[in-house]
């Protein structure tokens, strides 16, 4: 029983009578159902239900168990998380290696996850680094990364990246960036910079080397993200001072540098970035320029800006768009 | 009806269907270039990035302006009306049509925008219109409007979003409509719901494999999800208990209590059982976003277990059930499998899973701050953000 489609098709003599022949081998079997997406999300969810559970278990009931028995509880399931991992893990290469199984990587994230539950119950209970706060989130940094390269694992190496923000005392992810902090002290403004400019650099090593190079991926992402929030929180910062310059040239040699490896890499997502985020730096130079003109001109003038800048962006992003396809 | 040339839509579904050949090696290169050759699709569409960029660029464009042309005319007086609105509406919706018409894009971000806006203009419109009639907001007739100015819309453009709203304004309109008509309507209401939506469910079942509406692939899958959504919230027991306490005033249990609750419970698993049955992705994940539904009503009322207890045994309970149901599946069974299906799938590119995990996880203890503070980690939450479609 084949298709009309492909018996159409064949008539057309669009398709060979090999191709036709392989065709009908595919249809004769029966087709698979995959519920492939329910189970990862259900793993997913269940992992996340058993340590939230568990966390705030031993929470409530920390009086009563004693702390002895609640981290050695942690340390096993720890342990053993790792110890499956390491027997069933394939060879470490510097490409990206594919899991074993489907659970493999939930248990590695279930390890992971005990261990920083672990490390920072220690650190809580007694003191194991002392008042040195530093130590304790970068011990954990250092392993988490470890466990992401040699086990190729993006989520944790996310993690990661959360852990590297965290130890230089800032925060990473896009949403709490937006959420959690003020950009109002120079010393924040300038941590986020050093942050974003080594995540970029970890991106461009990784591609570099070709170690390991779909980690580029996450480097390169919450490094655009971080390195421009903070480039234009930085000129807002000072924005009457003369240093508000060095920040919009700083979001002009990133744009440069990523565009170009953007167009090199033929990624319409960080094209898009870099586009976008210096629509917003040019934008805020606009209005700067407009509103110091006091005028009722001014205001007809942003509004032509913005209605032209907006239709020659549409052009240039459909443009970019072709030459990444045919190049 | 449908804008799009209807041609180049048939041509599209080959394309993509010889494409997943070309993937898994059943055609050649050269065979795939001469079929798309012979069958070319003539629209504008790029990927989803472009497409969000070209989103974003023309709300702004468009809100200027918008922005721009009411202010030309604000000292007319006349920009305070509900025709103002209308006249917006419909330059937006030729500047679509011309898009569309002699652009040919399809799905380019662009049309989407327009569409949206200019779907908001009017709908603001009519609700300025209705308050002039009457001082009063009039939700029938509102969600009557909406109902037809959305069902138009889809009915022109096939898009996804239009299809929702003009499912949901239907349901709405049906539901104010027989509790203001009939005397016992609140009573009656959930009863008339389950029926409405079971009907349009059905109704989209049976339309979605005719011939005649293969265009409206999409709107027909969003628009089962939608009235699936609402048969199960028709019969769920916190809904009716709040609707009826926020429009009737009335507290306390509500009557068939029984029915409703079994309804509650047992409808999410009746969705599942039939998806596996049917092999309907549709039904099958419904259902196993309705079952967290079930369970968040069933806690509201009853207490059984802390929370803490609950979760636990539930995430182990699940988990235990998907190492189940992977050994079962090792070698497919019935026609399931457990594995990946070999389309490539866009989302993989964006590494979407990691990012998730770093949103869901990365809320790692700050170095404690003071004493008071009994424990510094283990805030694992911000659950649910995995359940999207």
């Amino acid at each position: 029983m084949i298709n009309n489609l492909y018996k159409n098709l064949h008539a057309e003599g669009l398709i060979s009578e090999e191709s036709l022949e392989k065709i009908r081998q595919k249809e004769e079997k029966p087709l698979l159902f995959s519920v492939h997406w329910e189970i990862k999300t259900l793993l997913y969810v269940g992992v996340m239900l058993l340590t939230a559970g568990l966390g705030t278990l031993i929470y409530e009931n920390i009086d009563s168990i004693g702390h002895q028995f609640v981290l050695l509880l942690i340390a096993l399931i720890c342990l053993g998380c790792f110890a499956y991992c390491f027997k069933n893990a394939l060879p470490f290469s510097t490409q990206k290696v594919s899991s074993p199984n489907a659970y493999f990587d939930y248990i590695l994230l279930l390890g992971c996850i005990t261990f920083i539950t672990f490390v920072g119950y220690l650190q809580f209970e007694y003191k194991v680094f002392g008042i040195n706060y530093g130590m304790a989130t970068f011990i954990p940094m250092l392993v988490l990364f470890f466990i992401a390269y040699y086990f190729d694992h993006l989520g944790i190496l996310s993690i990661a990246i959360a852990n590297l923000a965290l130890w230089m005392g800032v925060s990473v992810t896009p949403k709490q960036l937006l959420i959690d902090n003020d950009y109002n002290s120079g010393t924040i403004i300038y941590t986020y910079l050093l942050l974003g400019v080594l995540l970029i650099t970890g991106a461009w090593l990784t591609r570099t080397f070709n170690f390991k190079k779909h980690f580029n991926f996450s480097y390169q992402h919450y490094g655009i993200h971080v390195t421009y929030i903070v480039l234009l929180a930085g000129y807002f910062h000072y924005y009457d001072s003369a240093i508000a310059i060095a920040f919009m040239l700083g979001i002009l040699f990133l744009s440069a540098f990523i565009y170009n490896e953007a167009i090199k890499d033929k990624s319409f997502y960080f094209l898009l970035l870099v586009i976008l985020y210096s629509y917003i730096a040019v934008s805020s130079l606009v209005i700067r320029l407009f509103i110091q003109a006091e005028d009722a001109v001014a205001v007809y003038l942003l509004l032509f800006y913005f209605i032209g800048s907006g239709i020659g962006l549409v052009f240039l992003l459909i443009n970019l768009n072709k030459k990444l396809k045919t190049a | 009806m449908i804008i799009y040339n209807k041609t180049w839509l048939a041509n599209m579904r080959l394309q993509a269907v010889i494409k997943k050949d070309l993937l898994r090696g059943y055609i050649t290169a050269n065979e795939f270039k001469s079929i798309t050759e012979k069958y070319p699709v003539g629209f504008y569409t790029p990927n989803l990035f472009v497409r969000v960029g070209l989103i974003i660029l023309t709300f702004i464009i468009v809100s200027f302006a918008d922005g721009l042309i009411s202010l030309v005319f604000a000292a007319t007086g006349a920009v305070e009306t509900f025709g103002w609105f209308f006249f917006l509406g419909l330059i937006n919706y030729i500047a679509l049509e011309l898009i569309v018409k002699n652009n040919n894009h399809f799905r380019s971000g662009v049309d989407d925008a327009l569409l949206f806006i200019s779907g908001c203009l009017f709908a603001t419109g009519f609700v300025m219109l209705l308050f002039r009639l009457n001082y009063t907001m009039n939700y029938i007739v509102l969600a009557g409007i909406i109902f037809l100015l959305c069902l138009y819309l889809s009915i022109r453009f096939a898009d996804m979003l239009t299809s929702v709203l003009c499912c949901i304004s239907f349901f709405a309109f049906i539901f104010f409509g027989w509790v203001r008509v009939i005397p016992a309507g609140l009573a009656t209401a959930p009863f008339v719901m389950m029926m409405v939506s079971g009907g349009v469910y059905w109704l989209s079942r049976i339309n979605s494999k005719k011939e005649k509406f293969i265009n409206y692939d999409n709107c027909f899958v969003i628009i089962q999800v939608i009235s699936l959504l609402t048969l199960y919230a028709a019969g769920n027991y916190y809904v009716i208990q709040t609707l009826s306490s926020e429009m009737a005033a009335q507290t306390g249990p509500v009557p068939f209590a029984a029915l409703f609750w079994t309804w509650t419970i047992l409808l999410p698993f009746v969705y599942i059982a039939s998806g596996i049955q049917k092999k309907d992705v549709v039904l099958l994940r419904t259902g196993l976003l309705l079952i967290a539904a079930a369970a968040l009503t069933f806690r509201n009322y009853y207490h059984v277990l802390p929370v803490d207890v609950t979760l636990t045994i539930i995430g182990a309970v699940i988990l235990g059930i998907v190492y189940a149901i992977m050994k079962y599946l090792k070698i497919p069974k019935h026609g399931f499998t457990s594995a990946e299906t070999e389309d490539g799938h866009l989302m993989d590119h964006l590494k979407i899973e990691s990012l998730i995990i770093a949103e869901t996880f990365t809320h790692t203890p700050q170095p404690p701050a003071n004493e008071g503070v009994k424990f510094g980690g283990g805030d694992f939450g911000g659950g649910g953000s995995s359940g999207g479609f």
